[in-house]
């Protein structure tokens, strides 16, 4: 007999938190992203039995769809998943309702609520809604306005926002847009998404750092000595070259996603496990972030631009060939660049963070490496000896690595460096939840811990506004450097480096 | 946290009056511009108490009584054991234990503040009316009912507070059997509604059964009261569709987590295929949870039950597993030098499996607070060993029920639902 796909004794042990009769609102709904990740993780949450049965899912847009072509789209859009389980989707997608709106049209959004009562008469949904702003960033602001100005926001229990990242462009966009949202409802109503956070080994960082005594004693510039954050992609820009155009790798991701990496894995303890402890956690160590050098950022930071690359069977186009790219486009597909944290715990400790597309493997990590031993009594295999590093993984493979020196058989004492690991794979063996899943969710469950606050974007924008002024202002100064496709980025990031005796980590 | 207490005196008033004066206190011209009735629940508690009551008469507790579990209520128990020269192994709280100490001389009397101390567990959850059914161990008193409203303070300070009121009925059997009457409007059709009967199950069928009829949700012990009636009202109740939780099977879930975790690695998988022997230990001679534990193996392997027979020291069983092949199951009864609060939790579980690559495994799960010597011993030289330490947590019932009602459990556990009646099946 061969072994058991799920563990049969696992089945149904998981506690989940209830999620009250809610319709959930996307505008958006012809678009990208609800297809391919909101309706898949509602349908999964449906399958997991997680959703109640008083549940709605409006779909809005401004193409003139019926309920029965949005289903159909969806249908279309989910036909893999939904082969495995037609009879769970003829259930779902009885649930799911379209209705055409421009959220930019007053009238269109008052036909909106009268479409919701209807519906909460029909699912018995109560009145309970969560609105999902899917929609281009330009819109979050008078969206949510549009919303409130219908009434559809002022039950601050039973009503919320979704707003997708990204949120604000710079530090005074993202003020601005704060002031916008919050006139139109409480802070405990707006959920700004980062979907990272709904990462089951982001959270991992939590639970690994504040549910084990041995790390946190460790956890400080006492005995780390530097540590690298890497969101690394093999794909190109693809279709996404309007958007990315105007966004750049610093903005995509390392404003939200690095920075929420960073912000976990730097916080402070909180005091308990709730979602206005560790934001305000969060919150603190980003407030005492700061570019290496602010007054140079050109010295602590490198941009680059992936150029052609692959191989002759293979080959694959630079960014400024890509369609929709500017051929002269300056905006940078990699970013690099050191950080440091001023507070009694990180004062010193530099934090390498990176990204960027068509780079040599797919994967995130966060690294931290711990100092040296301060004697050296063995001879090393390798030279000198490794300094011992933990590597939590996000994606792919999830799991730790812990890497430290043992003896080397044989005789005479030579030090080696091995690992020790643990992959969610072979510990659980089961996959764990997207993103979205978590987070929709949590934000159904109006649990907004893992979605980041109004102070929090604020400061992370903050940290990045000398880089956002001098790109602005005197692009020169922080030139894009070409690299060649599916390799480790331009020669400049590993300069960055090796100016502190560094080197970047080769997965 | 100590439980608290009430803030206002509990007025007594008629039974006849009760139903209208609480009317009034909600109704909205009455309510102040701090506090409104919660919109939560109802909670009915069937709160006999009779070892705290006994314990007080006869001089070996101080009073007030209470109702809660306290440490003191214990250890005044497993005192009680030893001078009424009980088994050691026999729960502080149990039967027995409460027929010796009724025959213990004392007359002492105490404040019974039944139903107006609440557990913070409780009250955290913001319940719109508690309403207590306080027994007295003297058949012939009177029925007396006192209503108090309370308002839980939030915790750090402001905010509109969500209040709630408590009921008490207080008397002999009889007289509380008059005081139902009044139960019905008590209880809103609008509002969820839950019954814990904080009993045995055993003690008054008629009155259980005319307070937790469905849609009423039902919070039992089925480690309090005699096995069979136990796992027969629990299989039952499940059956009838009646939403039904059990403390008993709530205290399983380290038991259940740990289980799982041991299969967790997809390489240990299939030995869960191939068991052959299931053995479980629990305290004294209560099969209750140890049979609850081995339904929800069972079912969730997809066990067939072939045979099942009361043996000198415990139960023993054969199941056959969907290849065909046969599991032994038994259930053991092990005396324990300090037994838990509740009757037959469990002391620890071996689960043989014999895969077709020659590798046997053996998990041995035993618990925190005692050993497992006996099932460690013997024939198992050639089988990998997987020992894990159960923890152990001791929460108070009233804790187990807020964890319930917190988490919003308004229909019986679907593991629950499943095992109850195969345990009932177990005994027979």
């Amino acid at each position: 007999m061969t072994a058991t796909i799920t563990n049969p004794l696992r089945v149904g042990l998981r506690q989940e938190r209830v999620i009250a009769p809610q319709c959930l609102v996307i505008f958006g709904a012809s678009g990208d992203l609800t297809h391919r990740k909101l309706v898949p993780a509602l349908f999964e949450l449906f399958k997991q039995r997680r959703l109640p049965s008083e549940f709605a899912l409006l779909g809005c847009a401004r193409r003139p769809w019926s309920d029965d072509d949005f289903r159909g789209k969806m249908a279309e859009a989910l036909a893999a998943k939904i082969e495995e389980e037609p009879q769970a989707w003829d259930q779902f997608s009885s649930k799911l309702f379209y209705e055409p709106v421009d959220l930019q049209a007053p009238e269109d959004v008052v036909r909106l609520g009268g479409r919701l009562d209807q519906i909460d008469q029909q699912c018995a949904t109560h009145g309970n809604r969560t609105f999902y702003l899917s929609v281009s960033p330009k819109f979050y602001g008078s969206g949510c306005r549009a919303l409130a100005d219908a009434g559809l926001l002022k039950d601050p229990k039973r009503s919320r926002v979704v707003i997708e990242k990204p949120f604000g462009r710079d530090y005074g966009s993202a003020q601005a847009l704060n002031r916008i949202v919050q006139s139109c409802g409480q802070e405990n109503q707006i959920f700004r998404i980062d979907h990272y956070l709904g990462k089951e080994t982001v959270q991992n960082i939590l639970v690994l750092r504040f549910a084990n005594t041995i790390f946190e004693p460790i956890w400080n510039r006492n005995y780390i000595s530097s540590i690298q954050i890497t969101a690394a992609e093999t794909v190109g820009v693809e279709e996404r070259a309007g958007y990315y155009e105007t966004s750049g790798a610093l903005r995509d991701m390392v404003q939200n996603h690095l920075t929420q990496m960073l912000a976990i894995t730097a916080m402070e303890p909180p005091g308990r496990f709730d979602p206005e402890a560790i934001r305000n956690e969060k919150a603190k160590v980003l407030q005492a972030a700061r570019l290496a050098n602010e007054l140079e950022p050109w010295n602590c930071c490198v941009r680059g631009q992936y150029g052609p690359g692959g191989s002759q069977t293979t080959p694959l186009a630079g960014y400024r060939q890509e369609p929709g790219v500017d051929p002269n486009s300056t905006t940078e597909t990699y970013v690099a660049m050191k950080l440091f944290i001023d507070n009694w715990r990180w004062q010193g400790v530099p934090f390498y963070v990176r990204t960027g597309k068509r780079l040599a493997k797919r994967l995130s990590e966060v690294v931290l490496t711990f100092r040296e031993a301060p004697v050296h009594l063995f001879d090393a295999a390798n030279g000198g000896p490794t300094s011992n590093q933990l590597i939590l993984r996000i994606q792919p493979d999830e799991g730790a690595d812990f890497r430290f020196e043992v003896k080397s058989p044989g005789s005479g004492m030579r030090s080696r460096p091995v690992d020790m690991e643990f992959s969610y794979d072979e510990s659980f063996g089961e996959p764990s939840d997207e993103g979205y899943v978590r987070l929709l969710a949590d934000a159904m469950l109006s649990d907004p811990t893992l979605f980041t606050r109004s102070d929090e974007v604020e400061a992370a924008w903050r940290l990045y506004t000398p880089l956002l002024e001098l790109i602005e202002d005197s692009p020169w100064q922080l030139p894009i450097h070409p690299y060649e496709s599916r390799t480790w980025g331009p020669a400049a990031a590993d300069a960055l480096l090796a100016r502190d005796g560094l080197l970047w980590r080769r997965p | 946290m100590s439980p608290q207490l009430t803030l206002q005196t509990p007025l007594e008033l008629a039974p006849a009056e009760v139903p209208t004066y609480l009317e009034q206190l909600w109704a909205p011209d009455q309510q102040g511009s701090t506090g409104t009735g919660a919109n939560t629940f109802c909670l009915l508690i069937w709160q006999p108490a009779w070892a705290e009551q006994q314990l007080v008469r006869s001089g070996r507790l101080s009073g007030p009584i209470t109702g809660q579990q306290s440490d003191g209520l214990v250890a005044a128990g497993r005192q009680a054991v030893v001078d009424a020269d009980l088994a050691v192994s026999t729960p502080p709280l149990d039967g027995e234990v409460i027929a010796a100490v009724a025959t213990f001389q004392g007359s002492e009397a105490a404040e019974d503040l039944r139903g107006q101390y609440i557990d913070p567990a409780l009250s955290a959850l913001q319940p719109r009316r508690l309403i207590t059914l306080a027994p007295t161990i003297d058949d012939g008193k009177g029925l007396e009912t006192m209503v108090a409203a309370y308002c839980p303070l939030p915790e750090e300070g402001g905010g509109t507070t969500a209040c709630g009121d408590v009921v008490v009925l207080r008397g002999g059997h009889h007289a509380l059997h008059e005081g139902m009457a009044i139960l019905e409007p008590l209880l809103p059709p609008s509002m969820p509604s839950w019954v814990w009967w904080n009993g045995f199950l055993d003690e008054a069928p008629a009155l259980m059964e005319q307070l937790a009829s469905a849609p009423r949700r039902l919070i039992i012990d089925t480690a309090v009261g005699h096995p069979r009636h136990c796992l027969d009202l629990l299989s039952k109740r499940v059956e009838s569709g009646q939403a039904v939780n059990d403390l008993n099977w709530l205290r399983l879930r380290s038991w259940h987590e740990t289980l799982a975790m041991v299969f967790d690695p997809p390489h240990r998988r299939d030995a869960l295929s191939h068991i052959v022997q299931l053995d479980i230990d629990v305290e004294g001679h209560h099969p209750a949870q140890g049979l609850l534990l081995t339904a929800w193996i069972a079912d969730r392997l997809q066990w067939e039950l072939l045979s099942s027979n009361a043996v000198e020291d415990g139960i023993a069983a054969r199941f056959r597993r969907p290849d065909g092949a046969e599991v032994a199951f038994h259930l053991m009864s092990v005396p324990v030098g300090q037994p838990s609060v509740h009757a037959g939790q469990l002391v620890g579980l071996r689960m043989i499996s014999q895969p077709d690559n020659g590798k046997g495994v053996c998990v041995i799960l035993c618990a925190e607070s005692g050993g497992c010597m006996r099932l460690e011993g013997g024939g198992m030289a050639n089988l990998e060993l997987l020992e894990e330490v159960v923890p152990v947590k001791h929460t108070t019932p009233e804790m187990d029920v807020a964890r319930l009602l917190g988490g919003g459990h308004d229909s019986t556990n679907p593991l629950l639902a499943s095992a109850a009646p195969l345990a009932a099946r177990l005994l027979a």
